[in-house]
């Protein structure tokens, strides 16, 4: 009982991870029906609950809007990820917004058509789609990498991701039985 | 967002754009990788092979990449099927890939469409 216990701890923990996923199999992804007071809480693989994620893929569209935000487009050759970048905070009076904005600024400059990008970031949804509010770019240059990541989707969802039981599916363990009285 | 506008490069193989393959239709958007075997500076066409495969891939759109032949490229774009049936890739996209394994490259293309299919077949399972 106790390994149940921590495969239904995991499946909580992976919550708080940057979980490493297709294009296809993440844009497949469901939303809570339910809104949360939480809305890191709202998508879901096979229930269970998933807030950030990892994509790798060949960037095949970029648009700046207003220098306020920059949308772009992360191609895995299994689909296109939306990804939105912001920028918005250049002004704030908040030294940490504003330290963020110059984060964002060099996380942008990154941004080329053609590059291949590790992008990291929270879900999020815009008009109905789900997209990536982004939180860290790496560029790539091993040309292996998109291979790696592949490899590494597949795996983590035939071994980890699939397997995790979700967290409403744990009943916690039973006291034991009193013993027959003695006879 | 216009990236819904804009489809996904399908990876494929270029044996996999033969033409009874059922990637091989007008308009179908492909990533391809193979080595350069030729290349025209005047027309912008460039010629790639994966062993006895080959692929006409126009150039035309694409920046910045130089071209060198016996390097590897990986071109994201559009098959144009000409009157005479053969494939022209339209790419949107291109890079130079010198270095990679295209042993374990096509490994993972096999291991992808399995895990694609057994995802179609069974989404309870993922």
């Amino acid at each position: 009982m106790q390994k149940a216990t921590n495969t239904n701890t995991n499946a909580v923990a992976l919550h708080n991870t940057h979980v490493k996923l297709l294009a296809f199999d993440l844009l497949s992804l469901t939303q809570s029906p339910f809104p949360s007071s939480d809305a890191t809480t709202s998508f879901f693989r096979r229930g269970i609950p998933i807030s950030r994620v990892e994509t790798v893929g060949t960037i095949t569209l970029r648009d700046l809007k207003h220098d306020r935000f920059l949308r772009f487009a992360v191609d895995d050759g299994t689909a296109c990820v939306p990804c939105v970048l912001w920028l918005n905070d250049a002004n704030s009076p908040s030294v940490a917004r504003r330290r963020r904005h110059e984060l964002a600024a060099r996380f942008a400059a990154l941004v080329k058509l053609g590059a291949v990008a590790r992008v990291r970031g929270r879900l999020s949804r815009f008009r109905g789609t789900l997209q990536v509010t982004v939180s860290d770019v790496a560029i790539e240059r091993d040309p292996n990498a998109e291979i790696f990541h592949r490899l590494d989707c597949i795996l983590l969802a035939r071994n980890c991701y699939n397997i995790l039981p979700p967290p409403s599916s744990y009943t916690p363990p039973q006291p034991p039985l009193p013993l027959p009285p003695p006879k | 967002m216009a990236s819904l506008e804009i489809k996904s490069g399908a990876l494929v193989s270029l044996q996999d754009l033969r033409p009874s393959s059922p990637f091989f239709k007008q308009g179908a958007s492909l990533r391809i990788t193979g080595k350069l075997h030729e290349y025209s500076i005047e027309t912008g066409l460039a010629t790639i092979i994966d062993g006895d495969d080959i692929l006409k891939v126009s150039t035309k759109h694409l920046r910045d990449l130089t071209f060198q032949v016996g390097s590897v490229y990986q071109f994201i774009g559009e098959l144009l099927i000409q009157p005479d049936n053969e494939g022209v890739l339209q790419a949107r996209v291109g890079r130079n890939v010198d270095g990679i394994d295209l042993n374990l490259y096509h490994q993972s293309l096999l291991l992808l469409r399995q895990f694609q299919t057994n995802h179609l077949n069974n989404p309870a399972t993922m």
